[in-house]
């Protein structure tokens, strides 16, 4: 007995071994890579030369705006999501019958896993010179400008990760108990007001994953600001890119890197401290 | 309610619609349709450029998804006898991996390989027989398949574990009853059952890697692959050959989509 516990534990070490390999070498050690960088100092020719200096997240500063564009956008796009996706999330979990909802349920998600970069640059496409702008001015309205704007990032936001919100919420709407419905609509509570005190509550897991979902994924967003902001609304990961691939800042991209994700680490335990607290409220209450 | 929907359908599917018409342009202009041909995807498919990209990709995606499959089915399996802190770090280690953005790991990764192999090349050079040139480490296909491996094998190990979560305990005791081997009762009774997980783990792996963009800009080193390839495109303005590769991309994916979707869907039913 105690000889196959033996053997099975050698054999649960030697299947995990590979596992432990990429996350050691593809996470754990780039991660303290970066971290121990940020601290350097700029070699001549860019890349990284030794030293310990604050002098990187001193500078942070002059990336203001980039933190600013992704600290404002970021939640605001998560909003904009939610409220897009969850009157469909509705619709699908609560008032389609089950024969299509499956059907519904997959079209919506496909999209999510389909190239980012050709969905987003069609949109450069409809936001473009040629393409709404030119309709505009059929009807009248001459020298709308579209493309490069705030609102056209926020459209490219809702329209890639939409399918990403929808999916949390579907699935907690699903699962909710439809008598619970029933029953608050006998009790002669208004359609509204059983949405209000019974369906919203019982979603509330499935808007925080799907919240928490966009929002950490939106922080690292390179692709929709480069697309769709054109060099005036950019984000952090846009500020990365030209850091590392133009001037080669490494120890300065370093420490914008180590920036961003203690922002994220931060933002995210704050936010599911929050829900917990809340939720475990909600559940002594029943 | 149904209006709102179709709206919001129509939201996800006009601007894929847009594209796919625009690459049958017979115009040169990417933003004028001039009837319908397929002369860009002629095109296209004879660029020597596009086809290379293409085939990188595809020679990436494959083995991150093989790759992936392989390490995260064995991973799931193990860790479902491991307990304690040790449970705690794996578990904390795939939730990393699965939320870390891109661009983070695509710098970290290229800043860390570059510095060791800076390390580990002139060390390989002192060390190797005289005569015989040695290996130069360098940024290529294995940095953006580890890179790939580490975010697409996270993703089966929770796909395949929640398989196992959702398994008939009975069987595999049954199995052991009756006095098949751990090897047969796996091979026979676990493995079909996690089958359809692994499948979709599998499509999913791939059709991530052959979308990804962020992470191999910076870890593909001298190799292009096809969305870096159609990023630069676009970058140099939007032509009707970038719309036929986009759609072929598109089609790409939903062709695996729909083939993950039917074994999971197979998976539920059972």
């Amino acid at each position: 007995m105690r000889d196959q516990s033996k053997s099975g534990n050698w054999l649960t070490a030697a299947l995990l071994a590979p596992t432990s390999l990429w996350f050691l070498f593809m996470l754990i050690l780039p991660l303290i890579v970066i971290f121990v960088f940020s601290f350097g100092e700029r070699a001549a020719a860019g890349g990284y030369a030794g030293g310990f200096t604050l002098e990187h997240y001193a500078n942070l500063s002059s990336r203001l705006k980039a933190f600013q564009n992704t600290m404002t956008i970021a939640p605001l796009g998560t909003l904009v999501c939610l409220l897009v996706a969850y009157p469909l999330a509705y619709f699908l979990a609560l008032r389609v019958s089950s024969k299509f909802k499956l059907i519904l349920l997959v079209l919506v998600i496909v999209p999510f896993w389909t190239s980012l970069l050709v969905r987003t640059y069609a949109w450069i496409f409809i936001l473009g010179g040629r393409g709404i702008p030119t309709l505009l001015e059929f009807i009248g309205f001459e020298g709308v400008r579209l493309i490069n704007t705030q609102g056209a990032v926020l459209i490219g936001i809702v329209y890639g990760y939409l399918p990403l919100m929808v999916f949390p919420i579907f699935v907690s709407l699903e699962k909710l108990d439809k008598n619970l419905l029933e029953a608050s609509g006998d009790l002669g509570a208004s359609p509204f007001k059983t949405f209000w005190q019974v369906t919203l509550p019982l979603s509330m897991p499935g808007i925080a994953t799907g919240c928490m979902l966009v929002f950490i994924l939106l922080m690292g967003e390179f692709l929709i600001p480069a697309f769709l902001g054109g060099g005036k609304v950019y984000f952090v990961g846009n500020a990365l890119v030209d850091l590392f691939l133009q001037s080669r800042n490494w120890p300065f991209g370093a420490a914008i890197s180590v920036t961003l994700v203690a922002i994220m680490l931060i933002t995210v335990t704050f936010y599911m401290r929050m829900f917990n607290s809340k939720s475990g409220r909600d559940e002594s209450l029943m | 309610m149904r209006i709102y929907a179709i709206a919001v359908f129509l939201f996800l599917y006009i601007p894929i619609g847009i594209i796919v018409l625009f690459s049958f342009n017979a115009g040169r202009h990417a933003s004028e349709l001039r009837g319908l041909s397929f002369q860009w995807y002629g095109k296209a498919l004879s660029n020597p450029f596009v086809i290379d990209a293409f085939v990188t990709s595809l020679i990436i995606a494959l083995s991150v998804a093989v790759l992936s499959s392989l390490l995260g089915t064995t991973a799931a399996l193990a860790l479902q006898r491991l307990k304690g802190p040790l449970r705690t770090f794996f578990d904390g280690m795939i939730y990393v991996s699965v939320m870390i953005p891109g661009i983070v790991i695509g710098i970290a990764t290229l800043v860390a390989l570059v510095t060791v192999f800076d390390f580990l090349n002139p060390l390989l050079a002192t060390v190797w027989p005289e005569g015989v040139k040695p290996p130069k480490l360098s940024m290529g296909y294995a940095s953006v398949i580890a890179a790939h491996t580490l975010f697409t094998m996270s993703l089966v190990i929770v796909l395949v574990r929640a398989r196992i979560a959702g398994m008939d305990r009975a069987l595999i005791e049954a199995s052991m009853d009756l006095y098949a081997t751990p090897w047969r009762t796996f091979y026979q009774v676990t493995l079909p059952q996690i089958f359809p997980a692994i499948l979709a783990g599998f499509l999913l792996s791939f059709t991530f890697s052959f979308d990804d963009f962020i992470i191999s800009f910076f870890v593909a080193g001298p190799n292009t692959t096809l969305p870096v390839y159609i990023f630069s495109s676009i970058r140099r303005g939007i032509t009707p050959e970038v719309n036929a590769i986009g759609t072929m991309v598109l089609a790409a994916s939903l062709i695996l989509l729909m083939t993950a979707q039917y074994a999971l869907h197979r998976r539920a039913k059972r």
